[in-house]
Order: structure tokens, then C-alpha cells, then sequence
């Protein structure tokens, strides 16, 4: 196109009419001109069917990465429909599971009440003319009632505490250990109890579920140190890091093998039988419950009948003032 | 015991009725009493009507409301009684089974006096029972136009 476009401009500016074929002397510099130009025109054309070709790739490249996207753009809104979806099923359990805490709250407390009532009111009525073996067994029912009532009040409480909105804030444990031991060695008159308590920094939490440890801590070991004639009880604090604290409760009592230490912390999980000490066994799982939610880690060491340790960190009050101002 | 003021029992669980009766009884305290089944009974005894249209129209001392009720459930009833100008001055107790502190939170919302979670223990139970009625039938003055004699 661009050599007949040449030719033609070069026969209507440069050539006489052709009415002889005869190619004179004086031709050939036109001729050569022609030819120059005729090059050039072709190596412009060349160049821009390059530029085209180039232009044709990227946009097939771009029209790709188009695609691509909008296949990203699909996918994500694919996986937030999912992720909705999941999270209106959680959401519908966590209702299930609440509606269903409720009716064991309600409803199975009910029946046992009236077992518990009725054995009671039977016992008081009858029981002249029982012989001894049948007063143990309706006291045996009576017990078990009582026992299950216990069980089902803790497991209440168990999870009420991953419902139960927490009220984070600084938290002075000092103060906090002070009531909790006055109040423990109140319940454990008459017992000779060693308390050693060291120095406890101030912690960001929840106040009454970290109030909730220190008393199931607590009582722990005043309830396992039971058959020492000394008991020695210690509560104190190790700076391991910088922000955070790992406080200590350290008992001289039956302690336990370290080999179920994981089984500790289970619910309604015991490695003493019921008559050598009463309980429920979802004490430390409370503990260990609560703990989790502020983002600290509980352990627990000890050695049967030398004594147990539970140690728990929780982020500390570094900032106190900054910290503060952004809780408030 | 004629200054004992009547106490209106709303529980649904005959077992239940039982338990309270013989708590009440314990401590003479059972001759005042009034029990309804559910929360439409309570509802006709309160205005009297229905069954109780008849019945002299004096407000109880004190009505024990259990919140599990069929018909009509016990906040339902707290809250119909505090909505209305004639009752709303009645001392309601709600004694239930439930720890749950959602219904403690509503009830208290809704004006009741007192919240009591009924114990699972029996000795406990029948001391609560015990001091309710002593408190609410005999220490307590109530508003006027109650059902309550003065001694």
C-alpha cells in the first residue's frame, strides 16, 4: 500500500507523462529519490504493525488479567456468602446453646428439687419405722440430688462465662487476693494456714472473673493442704516479660501425678475420689476457661502428696494511664 | 392468725404447689393462701373475674409468681400487673427455678420486689418459702386495699 502510495505521488510530482518507456540519464537520481522513499515508508510501516502487535498483545494480556479478576472478585464474593452463612449458623447455635442452657437452668432443676423434697419429706415422716439400712439409702438419694444440683449449677456457670460479656479494665490483684484470703480463712477456722503473699501487679481483666480464679485457686489449696497440720499457702508474682505477668498459687497439699496434668483442667474432670475431697471438678476448667479469654495460658505442676503449683499469665497494666483513658 | 396477709401462689407444677404448701404450713403460715395454675388464672383472680368474680375484691399481700407458666407466662403477668393503675402497687416475688440473670434483669426491669431462685436443697428451700411468707404475710405492711387485717 504504502510503495504504491510512493509510486503513484512519485509519477504525478517527478515523472513526465509516460509516453515512451524510454528511461533517460536524468531519471535515475528521481529514480533513486523513489526508491529512498519508498525504503522508508516501508520501515515506517513495518514499525507501526509492530507497535500494533505489541498493542494487541498487551491488551489480550490485560483483557486475561481482567478475567482473572473478576474470577478473584467471585471468589471473594463466594467465600463471604459462605462466611455469612457460617456465621448466621453460629450464630443460630450459640442460641440453641443458650435456649438449652436455659432449660437445663429451668427445667431439669425442677424434677430434682421435688426428688430432693419429697425424699426429705419422706424421710421425716417415715423414718421411725425404717430399719437402718433403708435410711441410707434415702439419704443416699437425698445426697444425690443435692450432688447433681451442685453439678449442674457449676456447669451453668461454666458457660456463662463464654456467653457472659466481659467488662475489661485494670485490676489490682493485691487487693483482690486480700479479699479472697480473708474470706477463704474465714471458712477454714480452727486450721493452722501459713499465707505467704508477695507483691501482685496490676493486670488488665475482667475484675469479678479474675476474682473468680483467685477463689477457685484458692480454695484449692486450703481444700488439699486439709490434711496438714501446717498448711502452707503461697501466692506471689514472677516478672517473666514485660508486659505480662505469671502469678503463682503454691500449696504444701496432697498435689498430684504430674502424668494427668492435662486432665487437670477438664471439666468434671477429678484425680481425687469424691470422699477424700469433695468437689466438682470444673474448677480449674473455669479457671482455665477464663484465662483463655484474656489471652494468658495456665499450667500446673506437682508431685502427689508434696504439693501443687498453678500459675497463670494475663497481660499487665503497663500504660496505667494511657490504657486507662482508651478503656473508659 | 387473722392479720396474716393472703398470699397468691402462681405455679404450675402441682409438686411444686405441694412443696410450697407444706413449707408454708410448717410455720402456720398456710391459711391465707391462694393458689392459680397458670398466668391466666392469675390474671381473672386479679381482676376478679371468671372463676373469681365472686370473691371479695381486695388485693393479695403478695403474689409468689413462678415465670414458667402455661397461657401466659410469669413475666407476662409481672408486667400486665404493673401496667395496671388498680394492681400495680401489689408486691410480687418471683420464685422460680431459674438462674438465668436475662429473666432476673427483665423482672427487676418490670418492677418486681424480689427475685428468689428456688433451692434445690429442701431445707433451704423450705426456709426461703418460710421467710417469704413471714416477711411478705406478716412483717410487711402492704399497700392499701390488700388483703390484710391489722392485728
Amino acid at each position: 500500500m504504502a510503495v504504491l502510495l510512493c509510486t503513484v505521488s512519485f509519477d504525478y510530482f517527478f515523472l513526465e507523462p509516460l509516453y515512451s518507456l524510454e528511461v533517460s540519464a536524468e531519471d535515475i537520481p528521481y529514480f533513486l529519490v523513489f526508491i529512498a522513499w519508498a525504503a522508508i515508508v516501508a520501515f515506517f510501516a513495518r514499525f507501526r504493525r509492530r507497535i500494533e502487535d505489541d498493542l494487541r498483545q498487551t491488551r489480550d494480556h490485560l483483557q486475561v488479567q481482567l478475567e482473572e479478576r473478576k474470577r478473584r472478585e467471585d471468589d471473594v464474593r463466594r467465600l463471604n456468602e459462605e462466611l455469612g452463612k457460617r456465621a448466621a449458623a453460629l450464630e443460630a447455635s450459640n442460641k440453641e446453646l443458650e435456649s438449652f442452657a436455659y432449660s437445663v437452668s429451668h427445667d431439669l432443676r425442677a424434677p430434682l428439687r421435688h426428688a430432693a423434697g419429697y425424699a426429705e419429706l419422706l424421710q421425716k415422716h417415715a423414718s421411725a419405722s425404717l430399719d437402718e439400712k433403708a435410711r441410707r439409702y434415702m439419704q443416699t438419694i437425698i445426697e444425690s440430688s443435692k450432688r447433681m444440683g451442685d453439678l449442674i449449677d457449676d456447669l451453668l456457670a461454666f458457660s456463662r462465662i463464654g456467653r457472659a460479656e466481659a467488662k475489661m479494665g485494670p485490676v489490682d490483684l493485691n487487693q483482690l487476693v486480700r479479699e479472697v484470703v480473708a474470706q477463704a480463712s474465714r471458712e477454714a477456722s480452727g486450721r493452722d494456714i501459713v499465707w505467704k503473699i508477695g507483691a501482685l501487679p496490676i493486670c488488665f481483666g475482667d475484675r469479678s472473673m479474675l476474682k473468680q480464679i483467685l477463689v477457685n485457686l484458692i480454695s484449692n489449696a486450703v481444700k488439699f493442704t486439709r490434711m496438714r497440720t501446717r498448711a502452707e499457702i503461697e501466692i506471689g508474682c514472677v516478672n517473666a516479660k514485660p508486659d505480662e505477668a505469671e502469678v503463682f498459687v503454691k500449696d504444701n497439699g496432697a498435689g498430684f501425678d504430674m502424668q494427668y496434668a492435662d486432665k487437670l483442667f477438664g471439666v468434671f474432670q477429678r484425680l481425687h475420689r469424691t470422699e477424700e475431697f469433695e468437689g466438682t471438678g470444673i474448677g480449674l476448667a473455669t479457671v482455665q476457661r477464663i484465662i483463655h479469654r484474656h489471652g494468658g495460658q495456665v499450667r500446673a505442676e506437682g508431685a502427689v502428696d508434696r504439693g501443687a503449683t498453678v500459675s497463670f499469665s494475663l497481660p499487665k497494666m503497663i500504660d496505667e494511664p494511657a490504657k486507662t483513658a482508651r478503656v473508659a | 392468725m387473722n392479720h396474716l396477709g393472703r398470699i397468691l401462689i402462681v405455679e404450675d407444677d402441682p409438686r411444686d404447689v405441694e412443696l410450697t404448701l407444706t413449707a408454708l404450713e410448717e410455720y402456720n403460715l398456710a391459711n391465707e393462701v391462694v393458689v392459680v395454675r397458670d398466668g391466666q388464672e392469675a390474671l381473672d383472680y386479679l381482676h376478679c373475674r371468671g372463676q373469681f368474680a365472686a370473691r371479695p375484691a381486695e388485693n393479695p399481700a403478695v403474689v409468689l409468681l413462678d415465670l414458667k407458666l402455661p397461657k401466659i407466662n410469669g413475666l407476662e403477668v409481672l408486667q400486665q400487673i404493673r401496667s395496671d393503675e388498680r394492681m400495680k402497687m401489689i408486691p410480687v416475688v418471683v420464685l422460680t427455678s431459674s438462674h438465668e440473670e436475662k429473666d432476673m434483669m427483665t423482672s427487676y426491669r418490670l418492677g418486681v420486689n424480689a427475685y428468689v431462685v428456688k433451692p434445690v436443697d429442701f431445707h433451704e428451700f423450705v426456709n426461703a418459702v418460710k421467710e417469704l411468707g413471714i416477711f411478705w404475710a406478716i412483717i410487711n405492711q402492704p399497700p392499701p386495699g390488700s388483703a390484710k387485717r391489722s392485728p
